[in-house]
């Protein structure tokens, strides 16, 4: 069975995994209004900011999920023996933390947008800063999973290993959406993106047989 | 097939083995003894490939990477069965089809369970899963860490029917058991824990 088969199956079958995601943002997101002003000048203010905050807190929480079960089951063990490429196994292994946190997340932007009292053109901003960051997110997010599993509090060090390296992307993140589009943020954005596709899995792979080996 | 030299590690600052030395060629059977803790199982991650804190030399012959099945089985608990064993077969060579699934699997006694997720079966159930990839792998070289424990008769008699096959057809199969395994008469042993 393809690999990516495989994922998918695992996702459809544990739905409160993405569930929790889903809920994880849209509560913290409501709680704001509530607990800072309903103002809407000043929600639309934070609004960018806030949700690329809450994006990335989200992408932590879900970084170990895949990680953690295919190294206590033996089948990360057996990945590394065979004979596909560990890189290729490991994008797949970011792209289903994409398809479990950022995808549900980028569908959801276009509601969250409208609760933060943010207009159509900077939820469009959002949307497109969202698909070009939240990749990002998901590739490192997988290798600082694979870096601490199997390790004794492995979960406490996954954030404070891998949080600095997520902070260009919500900078640039949220600049691209606060100066309404402007295109300098946006290609960085890309030129983030497409450095760590190319990268990160590889770093990743790297990981994950030292993983195996402890 | 396979050379040993000077094979030293050690965990903990305690030897595990020192100065360890075999060579295997193909059509042998060869049994690790040792109690526990004496480094069986880290044997079988160096020869795997998994584990390379060690000091000598391991030198395999071979075109595919051998297959280990060790203490963790590679199942996920979400999948069926038959799409545990598809997965692991496909990271070594094409998918096998549906068919041969379940020829695998059956001759395994699994025909029961083939599409339950694999959380529901019970462990040796779910260790016969991982054995019914011997049934369909190319791989010359097996590496069967405790793979006769918590077996049924049964069972036990399928896997050494298969490593026998195995074996005349000029493969290698490594293994470790606790208890003695007398259903090979062929089989070199090579004991750990009493070479330091």
């Amino acid at each position: 069975m393809n690999p990516l088969i495989r994922e998918c199956k695992i996702l459809v079958r544990s739905p409160a995994d993405t569930v929790q995601s889903v809920l994880f943002v849209v509560i913290v997101v409501m709680l704001f209004p509530l607990a800072i002003s309903p103002d809407p000048t000043i929600l639309a203010g934070i609004a960018a900011g806030l949700m690329w905050v809450v994006a990335l807190l989200a992408s932590l929480l879900a970084a170990e999920r895949g990680i953690q079960a295919d190294f206590a089951d033996g089948a990360l063990e057996q990945m590394v023996l065979g004979k596909t490429p560990l890189w290729l196994l490991c994008s797949i292994k970011a792209f289903a933390h994409w398809l479990s946190c950022g995808l549900p997340l980028l569908l959801i932007t276009p509601l969250l947008g409208t609760m933060l009292a943010l207009d159509g053109l900077e939820i469009f901003w959002m949307l497109a800063s969202f698909a070009l960051g939240l990749p990002i997110l998901s590739l490192f997010c997988t290798l600082g999973a694979m870096l601490t599993v199997g390790l004794d509090r492995g979960s406490a060090l996954l954030p404070l290993l891998i949080a600095p390296f997520l902070i260009p992307t919500l900078i640039l993140g949220t600049q691209w959406v606060q100066s309404g589009g402007q295109s300098f943020y946006g290609y960085m954005l890309a030129a983030l993106l497409s450095l760590s596709v190319v990268s990160l899995p590889l770093a990743t792979g790297v990981a994950a047989r030292i993983a195996v080996s402890r | 097939m396979l050379q040993v030299n000077a094979l030293s590690c050690h965990r903990q600052g305690e030897w595990l083995f020192k100065e360890l030395a075999f060579s295997v060629s193909g059509g042998e059977l060869l049994e690790i003894r040792g109690d526990n803790g004496a480094g069986k199982t880290t044997l079988f991650k160096i020869l795997a490939g998994l584990f390379d804190d060690y000091e000598g030399e391991v030198t395999w012959e071979i075109q595919d990477p051998p297959l280990y099945v060790g203490h963790r089985f590679g199942l996920n608990a979400q999948l069926s069965p038959v799409e545990n064993l598809s997965f692991l077969v496909s990271l070594n060579q094409n998918a096998p089809a549906r068919k041969d699934l379940e020829v695998a699997l059956g001759r395994f006694n699994l025909a029961d369970v083939l599409d339950q997720p694999c959380r529901s079966l019970s462990e040796g159930q779910r260790k016969r899963v991982a054995l019914a990839r011997l049934e369909l792998t190319d791989s010359q070289i097996w590496l069967l860490d405790e793979a006769f424990s918590a077996l049924d008769t049964k069972g036990r008699q399928v896997l050494t029917e298969l490593c026998q096959r195995q074996v005349a057809q000029g493969g290698v199969v490594i293994f470790s058991s606790h208890q003695p395994v007398s259903d090979f008469d062929s089989a070199r042993v090579l004991a750990l824990g009493k070479s330091v």
